[in-house]
Parts: C-alpha cells; structure tokens; sequence
C-alpha cells in the first residue's frame, strides 16, 4: 500500500451553503475533532479546513479507499446531515489531485473569489491548529509548508491577487442597482469577519453615507464603528435600528437565523417598504432565506455574491494558467519527496550510502596496507561490515516502524541526516 | 402629402433605430448606444416635421383624427425619452419607447385620413386646451408603461441574484421607481387638466358639462385608476406592485382610447364628430 494524501469534503464548487453549514466544524469544537480524527483508522495525519466556502479533511493514509469511507463517515457524524445527501455533493481528492487541491487553495486559485487573500491566512491557521493537536505530522507538514510557498509563488510571479474582484465589490454593484445613489443610505454591520468587514469598507469608500455597527462583544462593535466613522448599537435589540438601514451585513456565529421574514416585513413597513438589501456573509447563515420572498427585499448570500463576481473571472483566466503551471512544478517536486517517503526505497538508500562510505574507506586503506594476507584483508572487511550493520540495525529498526505516523517521521529524519534527500526538493 | 412621406421616414427610422438598440442590448457597445440615439434624434425630426406640415395643411384638425391622435402621442413619447436621457442614461428605456412609438406611428399611418371635416362648432379655443394636455399625458404614460416593464425586469433579475449580465445594463430600481412616480404624478395632472377641459369643450359643443360619453366614462375609470395608483403610493405601495398597477393603468388607457375610436365612437369618436 502507497502513502498518499487525500482530501474529502465540500467546497462551494460541488456543495450549496446549505450542505457547507450543516458539515462546517464549530470553532470551539475544532480541536476535538481533529484529535478524534488521529484516533480513525487507516488515517495517520490529518487537518481540518473549515470556512464559509469548504469544509475538507486533509488525511496523509497508506489505504486510501479505507480512509476515504472513514473520513465522509467523520463529516456526516453528529450532523443534520445524512450520508447519502453528504455523498452528493462530496469530492474526493487522492494522490497528486489532493496535492494540487490543496495547492490551489493556499493560492487562492480555488477561492469563489479567485485571489482573494483572506483563505492563505485561514489555511495558516488551520494548519496550526492541526500542529499543536498534533494530528498533522510529517507528511503533512511538508505538504502544507509547500502549499504555503506556493501560495508566495503564485502572489509574486502572477497577477491573480491584485486582479482580484472581491465578494465585496459584487455587493457595491449590486447596492449600486437596488439604489439610485449610495450618498444617502445607511448600512448596518451586524457581527464582525473579514468578508464582511471588507464589505462594509467598500461601501464606505463608495460613499455610504452612515454605518451602523453591532456585534456581540460591545467593545467590538466600538471599535469597527470607530475605523468606520459609524455608530456602535448594542447587540441586544438591535433589531430596533434595522429600520434605519438600507443595506444589512449580517457575519455572525449564531447558529440559527437571527433576522426572520416576519421580522423583516414589520421593518419594511416602518420602512413604508423603501427598498433593503440585505447580504448575509456568514456559514451558517445569518438570515432566513425566505426573506427574499418579500417584496422591495433583496438577499443575497455569499454564494450568490460569489456568482455575480464569477462574470469577472474569464479575464483572469490568462493569470490563473500561469499560476497553475507553478502549481504543477511544485506538485512535482513534492511528489518526488512523497514517494521517497517509503520504508524499502529508504533502507535502501540508506545502506547504499553507508556502504558506498564503508567501501571507499577500506580501499583507501587497504592500499596503503599493501603487505595484508588475504585472510587479514578478510578480517577488515568483516570488520567494517560488522560496525556498518550494528550502526544500521537501530535506525533501520525504527523505519519499519508499524505506526505509519512515527515511520513518515523517521523516514523524513534518516533521509534528512543521512544527506538522501532528494537534491531538488530541500 | 409631404406629411405622410415624412411619417414614412419616421417610421422606417424608428424600425432602424429599435434594431440598433436590440443590437446594443445584445453586444453592449456604447458605440451602438450613440448610433441608436441619434437615429432615435433623426426620427423624431422627421416625425415632428410631419406633424407641423399636417397642422400647416389643416390647422385645427391636424389633431382631430385618430391618426393624428397616434401620431402624435408616439411623437411626444420619443420627446419626452430624448429629453430623460440628456439626464440619465437609460438606454434601455428608449430600446422599449422606440419600438412602441413605432408600433403607434404604424397604426397612425395605417388610419391615415386625408383630410377630415371638423365640425366648426368644435373650433374652439377649448379643443386645443383639452386636446394638447390629454395626449401629453397619454405620452407620459406611455412612457411609465415602459419604465415600469423595466422595473419588473429589473427586479427580476436581482430577486434572481443577478444570474446572468443583464442586470448590469439596466438602470437601478431606486432610479426607475422614482422617475416612474414623478411620470404618473406628471400624466396624472396633465389628464386632469384634459379631462376639465374637455368638459368645458363639452358644455361649450354639446350643451352639457357632462353626458355620460364612453369617452367620459372611460376617461373617469383611467382617472379613478391613476388616482388609485398615486394615492397607494404615498401609503408605500412602492416597487413591484406600484409598476404592475402602473402597467395595468396603461393597458386600460390603450383599451379605453381604442374602444373610444374605434368600436363606440359616441359623439366624441374619432373625429370628435
């Protein structure tokens, strides 16, 4: 069996937010599960990504059918939803596709928003977490320190990022054809994230005229509104000031919808239904979907802003070819060193090396020791030999390690201080 | 028969011009915008031009006939629309005048009349007093009819989530309902002042202020309609529904101004017999 990496789970290209939310790992549930995840079988490292646009188990096993059925059984586990409804919108990324899913994610190049440079710093974190839980090990390690110098790569050699046309700028096009102008609107941030913070940033530079800020932690609150130049509410009714606002951001962790359709309509009539645009930037969702039903309401969440930004993406098409191809340079180079990481290859290489050492010594001394009998020849030989393979016994031991997780690391460390690594991938 | 081949001119212009703005529609050119507006400048040069030599020909009755009524209207309607769009762009709303004014130029030219008999009591100073406000509101109306197919259009789209590009080329809901209220409000009080000043052209021809003519009756149901509509409005009947009923106020105008010339012509009829 082949050491391979895999990734299982959904992302906003095979899965609707509905099937996202109901998978996304809880924060505060996170490092829990990862160390559950180490305790499967057939699965030695593993990570956890969770955003508002994929939830994706990142699994280094040597039997991957195993661990790909482990693995959806891990994500339907303890959720609303069911295996089969899972299975639908599942992908399952192996071998080199993994390398280069996981690639392409650090890059961005996976992103709704191609470019967008928020994910790099979330894959970052997630990998951390996966670091200190100590379910990511060698493989992983490497895996995601490479996806990170790719990500650098792709930002620095190509124009993706800085031609990146963000969620939020959908979302300025869109307020800009819901409203006649933007200079007399007010917008209301309801909870506080990146996207959504972007969001309300664009629209202040387009010239929104007031900002309404609440959040759960007041303090929060008093600080976006202060880089905003808007007015901080308490979180507690803030439903009182929705009158007031022509645009919603909603980015909060409740777990249920925080603004309901019966709500809205009664704010729409104090309203006398001037229009609301309302976008719901969280996973899970922050606003009932049915709102969009009613009349001069108009909600969009993050995947439907993502579908409006996505007419943009064809000029980006020329960037993205490049920086596939450094995704692709460097999936090789990773590859190389993946397959090394195998015991029989290792111990070969291993005594290749000590014994290409053993023997280029003995000839040197052997010619300065011309008047040896055979049989004193002999004894050295027997000798060197003798220390070469006492020395070897232990390292050689410990690389056919049964824990497949400690064998990556020894592997990884013998290549490392015997000099086998492979010259280009260091 | 200067006029009619000036008509012809306007119409074969307004085919041409309806084309250009189907074609802007579909490549999104400005260049195609440019060209469209000014063939749409060019007709209505050519269709005012044959209503001035129409009421150089017949003076008074060049807006007694149901052909000139049709003509007249699709010409105010292009005025109105180039006039708009010196303000805002709102290509799209001519892309939809256009086509109209063409189909009520196309009807005018098929009723054409040669020369009616105007009966003289009717040449009064009221006729022009009550015919000018009521065609102009006619054309204002016309024009929120447009404006609001658009709305629904646009709120389509966006209720849709702007699948597809077309939301980007029509202009934003917030601008299409307020022009759409301040146009009803407009052609409401121009329809008004029609209606009154029919009335006194009534007393004046018929004796009575009011008889009951189809045409007063349908007159008073548009009215009551209209006024419906405005009033709704101020208690925030806005956007979708305000454009429905703003469609459905129109559509009753067309109905009432066809029966009126067409099937029960009354005493006011086509020629204001």
């Amino acid at each position: 069996m082949e050491r391979e990496i895999l990734i299982v789970g959904v992302n906003h290209r095979t899965a609707p937010v509905e099937v996202r939310e109901q998978v996304a790992f809880n924060d505060g549930l996170l490092d829990g599960a990862l160390r559950q995840l180490r305790t499967l079988p057939a699965v030695e490292e593993g990570a956890i990504l969770s955003t508002c646009n994929r939830v994706e188990v990142i699994a280094a096993t040597i039997d991957g059918d195993t661990a790909v059925e482990v693995l959806t059984d891990f994500l339907a586990a303890g959720e609303q939803v069911s295996r089969e409804r899972l299975r639908e919108h599942l992908s399952v990324y192996r071998g080199r596709e993994a390398v280069r899913h996981l690639f392409r994610v650090a890059a961005s190049l996976d992103s709704m928003v191609v470019g967008e440079p928020q994910i790099l710093g979330q894959l970052k974190d997630f990998y951390t977490r996966a670091a200190t839980v100590g379910s990511a090990g060698t493989v992983l390690h490497r895996c995601f320190h490479k996806s990170f110098s790719v990500a650098k790569r792709v930002r620095t050699e190509t124009g993706v990022a800085s031609k990146a046309v963000s969620v939020s700028s959908a979302a300025v096009e869109l307020a800009c054809k819901i409203f006649d102008r933007l200079e007399d609107k007010t917008a209301m941030l309801i909870g506080a994230g990146t996207m959504s913070e972007l969001a309300a940033r664009h629209l202040v530079a387009h010239g929104i005229r007031g900002m309404i800020v609440t959040n759960r932690t007041f303090d929060r609150a008093v600080e976006l509104a202060r880089d905003f130049q808007g007015t901080p509410v308490p979180f507690e009714g803030f439903q009182r000031y929705l009158q007031m606002a022509d645009i919603v951001i909603g980015s909060t962790a409740a777990e249920e919808f925080i603004l309901s359709p019966k709500l809205v309509r009664d704010v729409l009539r104090e309203r006398k239904y001037r229009p609301m645009f309302l976008i719901d930037m969280s996973v899970p969702r922050n606003f009932d979907p049915g709102i969009n039903d009613l009349d001069n309401v108009y909600l969009y969440d993050i995947d439907d802003l993502g579908g409006v930004a996505e007419v943009n993406r064809d000029e980006r098409g020329r960037e993205a070819e490049k920086a596939d191809a450094i995704v692709e340079e460097e999936i090789d180079a990773f590859w190389k060193w993946l397959g090394s990481l195998d015991a029989v290859p290792t111990i070969v290489a291993l005594r290749d090396k000590v014994e290409g050492i053993r023997k280029a010594e003995l000839v040197k001394t052997l010619a300065s020791l011309r008047d040896l009998s055979a049989d004193e020849r002999n004894a050295l030989e027997a000798m060197t030999t003798a220390i070469v393979n006492k020395i070897l016994h232990a390292p050689i031991t410990h690389l056919k390690e049964h824990d497949r997780q400690r064998e990556a690391f020894y592997l990884a460390a013998a290549r490392q201080l015997f000099d086998i690594e492979e010259p280009e991938d260091r | 028969m200067m006029s009619v081949l000036l008509l012809a001119v306007a119409l074969a212009l307004y085919l041409l011009t309806t084309a250009t703005f189907v074609a802007q529609a579909v490549t999104g050119h400005e260049a195609m915008r440019r060209a469209a507006q000014s063939l749409l400048a060019c007709a209505f040069v050519a269709h005012a031009a044959a209503l001035a030599a129409r009421a150089g020909l017949m003076g008074y009755e060049a807006i007694a006939t149901f052909h000139d009524e049709l003509s007249f209207i699709a010409c105010i309607m292009v005025g109105i629309y180039l006039l708009l769009s010196l303000r805002t762009n709102l290509t799209v709303v001519g892309a939809l005048v256009t086509p109209l004014a063409f189909l009520f130029s196309l009807s005018a030219y098929a009723f054409h009349t040669p020369t009616p008999e105007l009966a003289p009591r009717l040449q009064s100073i009221w006729l022009p007093a009550h015919v000018a406000p009521a065609f102009l509101g006619y054309a204002v109306f016309a024009v929120t009819f447009c404006l609001s197919l658009i709305y629904l259009l646009q709120e389509k789209q966006l209720k849709q989530k702007g699948k597809g590009d077309l939301f980007r080329r029509l202009p934003s809901l917030e601008t299409l309902d307020n022009l759409n209220y301040r146009f009803v409000s407009w052609g409401f009080a121009l329809f008004t002042v029609g209606i009154i000043t029919g009335s006194l052209l009534a007393k004046e021809t018929w004796g009575e202020l009011w008889s009951w003519e189809p045409v007063q009756v349908w007159s008073v149901i548009t009215w009551l309609l209209y006024a419906m509509l405005l009033h709704a409005r101020s208690v925030g009947w806005r956007g979708r529904k305000a454009a429905a009923l703003t469609i459905v106020g129109f559509v009753v105008l067309v109905v009432s101004f066809l029966s009126v010339n067409l099937v029960f012509p009354g005493k006011h009829g086509g020629t204001f017999g």
